[in-house]
């Protein structure tokens, strides 16, 4: 029987059922295989969940590196599995919390990260030796995170966790003071050179779509312009040539959505692993399958929840966890419920916290690994994502690789368009949003708790702090550090060993963003109406 | 009423990158007939020196952090002593319900929470303006 046409979130058209007729093309060892095995589609790991469930990792962060890091404990405390750091807005330009131009701007949208001993504090008494950390910037303060594991007596070689660096979900945040694309694509290639040699088993980089995503990119675009930024970082090592390809690739993180569409957001995630696969095997060659794991970080997708009848979002974060778990995620932020009214209250974190819990420890779906492995419709819809996503990749290349489609402009104009798209969509009911455009209540809107933070006070505290911090450091030592960083940033030289020693001598972030930026100009970011 | 006569500013006032809100209300009010300036990222100093320079009779702020308590009197500040302190003063984004009053104590006229359907925003700012604008 024929019924209307229906679609994926994505636009993909779905049939009314699905049979052997749709995957009979399917190889099974060369197109699936087991998990562990290439090309990973059913997983990266041989046992997965069942050797280890996802790493519980919620972004957050607030106020002081201070309160910070009493939040931090406190997550530990409730079962989290990997701490997840993320800076706020002037940390993320790279101004220190004195500079007049953040006067209004100091942790409320993340934590203050100025110096070392910020970084020290925001982690004061957590085992980092054992649990990994995500942090969600682009070098410097990792390299900070390295010295306090150093003093720590941790060894650097065994320490594990995450650098976001990645350029598609920075361009997103159209802040001031940043390098052009190619700046920032050469500071994350030397980022990722120096890594490999000093902390081997940390990620490098971490290409992430969630924000592109969020914007309105739908799943094969999402994972499209994901790759199109990951291969154009290989490419600029190909051109350097400084370390082999395969250390280069081999600490790749990835991080994506978990958006509204059940099944294609589990396709999606699968897909990508044999894409990421025939990418670093089939286009560079690279012989060690361990280059070619796609690991990755999955977040519920922020711009799904709605501020009406906020504890709707919960339901909706939950079935995008799930999607995340059936889409086999190495680790996951469940959002809190009331992302769109206010920063999480302590009920909210720990809701996101036990609802990873639940589906870890409940639900019975971690007992076998890629349960919806030889659906019919699954794999189809992988097929058809993985093909798309190809496309996708090749018009960004065409464009002359992600940087360039960056600086041409293309990718503004894109994501200023998406969610203009999105709301046109939205105002016509074509997507429909319980309680928001569809079954919208007349009755008076019910409340949830609210949390807020004290960006005034921060601001205070952090200045004074670095205030005492400038005048302690060593001032010869500082400013020849400095100097040398400088020099480095101007040549060709990688700059990380310089950055590393710049702030182990009370460098502040500000003052090695600086160094960093000024080498190549500031880019001014083109979103305009 | 004549609508293109009406002169909207759409800022956000401060640093914070979550933009969309603002580029898709903008772009509503500009479609609705408005005159809208999309100011993107700008310090208060510079959201009140851009009203009064451009002579806005609107000024939307966006906010999805917890800043606005510091920037929105700061805006405020600033349009009063350039002389526009009757500028139609709009704010969106995440701000908290037991901000309201102390909000519009201060003189902002709308205060717009994500899920607002445009409608209602244009009709707003339809409403306010009639009398003022002839």
């Amino acid at each position: 029987m024929q019924t209307e046409q229906h679609f994926s979130a994505s636009g993909i058209p779905i049939k009314d059922i699905y049979t052997p007729e749709d995957t009979k093309d399917l190889d099974y060892d060369k197109d699936l295989g087991i998990a562990g095995e290439p090309p990973f589609t059913r997983g990266p790991y041989p046992t997965m969940y069942r050797g280890k469930v996802w790493t519980i990792r919620r972004l957050t962060g607030f106020n002081t590196p201070e309160d910070s890091n009493k939040l931090y404990r406190e997550q530990y405390e409730l079962g989290q599995t990997g701490f997840s750091v993320a800076p706020d807005i002037t940390t993320a330009i790279g101004v220190d919390a004195d500079d007049p131009m953040v006067e209004y701007e100091i942790g409320h949208s993340g934590l203050p990260l100025n110096t070392i001993e910020d970084v020290d504090v925001a982690f004061d008494g957590l085992p980092i030796d054992r649990v990994s950390t995500y942090l969600a910037e682009r070098g410097p303060i990792t390299a900070m995170y390295f010295a306090v594991a150093e003093k720590r007596g941790i060894d650097l070689k065994q320490l594990r966790g995450t650098t976001a660096g990645c350029m598609i979900s920075w361009g997103v945040l159209n802040i001031p003071l940043q390098p052009p694309p190619r700046g920032y694509r050469r500071y994350g290639a030397d980022f990722i050179e120096w890594c490999s040699e000093v902390a081997p088993m940390w990620n490098p980089i971490c290409h992430d779509s969630y924000n592109v995503r969020d914007l309105g990119l739908n799943a094969y675009e999402e994972l499209g312009m994901l790759f199109a930024s990951a291969i154009d970082f290989v490419e600029e090592e190909k051109r350097r040539g400084r370390i082999p390809l395969d250390r280069f690739v081999r600490r790749f993180a990835f991080n994506t959505a978990a958006h509204n569409d059940f099944f294609e957001e589990i396709a999606k995630i699968r897909a990508a692993r044999r894409i990421w696969y025939k990418i670093v095997t089939e286009r560079y060659g690279i012989q060690d399958p361990n280059c070619a794991k796609f690991r990755v970080h999955v977040q519920s997708s922020g711009s799904t929840h709605t501020a009406q009848e906020p504890y709707n979002n919960l339901i909706r974060i939950a079935y995008q966890t799930l999607a995340a778990v059936l889409g086999g995620a190495q680790s996951i932020h469940a959002n809190g419920y009331d992302e769109a009214v206010c920063l999480p209250t302590d009920q909210s974190m720990l809701l996101s916290i036990r609802t990873e819990q639940i589906a870890a420890l409940e639900t019975g779906v971690t007992n076998t690994i890629d349960p919806l492995g030889g659906s019919y419709y699954v794999e189809s819809l992988t097929n058809e994502l993985e093909e798309r996503t190809w496309e996708y990749i090749k018009m960004i290349e065409d464009m002359g690789g992600m940087a360039q489609a960056m600086q041409d402009g293309w990718y503004h104009r894109l994501l200023r368009e998406k969610p203009i798209e999105r709301q046109q969509k939205v105002d016509s009911g074509e997507i429909p949003i319980v309680g928001v455009n569809t079954f919208r209540s007349e009755k008076e809107p019910y409340k949830v708790p609210i949390f807020k933070p004290d960006p005034a006070a921060s601001r205070e505290i952090q200045a004074e702090k670095l205030r005492k911090f400038r005048e302690k450091r060593d001032k010869a030592k500082h400013a020849e550090a400095m100097k040398r960083l400088v020099e480095a940033c101007n040549s060709d030289e990688n700059v990380y060993p310089y950055v590393f020693e710049a702030v182990k001598v009370g460098a502040t972030f500000g003052e090695v963003s600086k160094a960093q930026v000024d080498a190549y100009g500031v880019w001014p970011y083109p979103i305009g109406l | 009423m004549d609508e293109s006569k009406v002169k909207i500013l759409m800022v956000k006032a401060g640093l914070e990158g979550h933009w969309a809100g603002l580029i898709v209300v903008s772009n509503a009010l500009r479609n609705a007939g408005f005159e809208v300036i999309y100011g993107g990222n700008m310090t208060p100093v510079e959201v009140a020196a851009t009203a009064a320079q451009e002579d806005v009779n609107v000024v939307g702020i966006s906010s999805l952090t917890a800043n606005y308590m510091l920037t929105v009197p700061a805006v405020i500040k600033g349009l009063k002593e350039r002389g526009k302190g009757d500028v139609l003063l709009l704010l969106g984004g995440t701000i908290y319900e037991d901000d309201f009053d102390a909000l519009k104590k201060m003189g902002v006229a709308g205060i717009f929470t994500p899920g607002t359907p445009m409608e209602e925003i244009i009709n707003f700012v339809r409403e306010k303006t009639s009398a003022k604008v002839k």
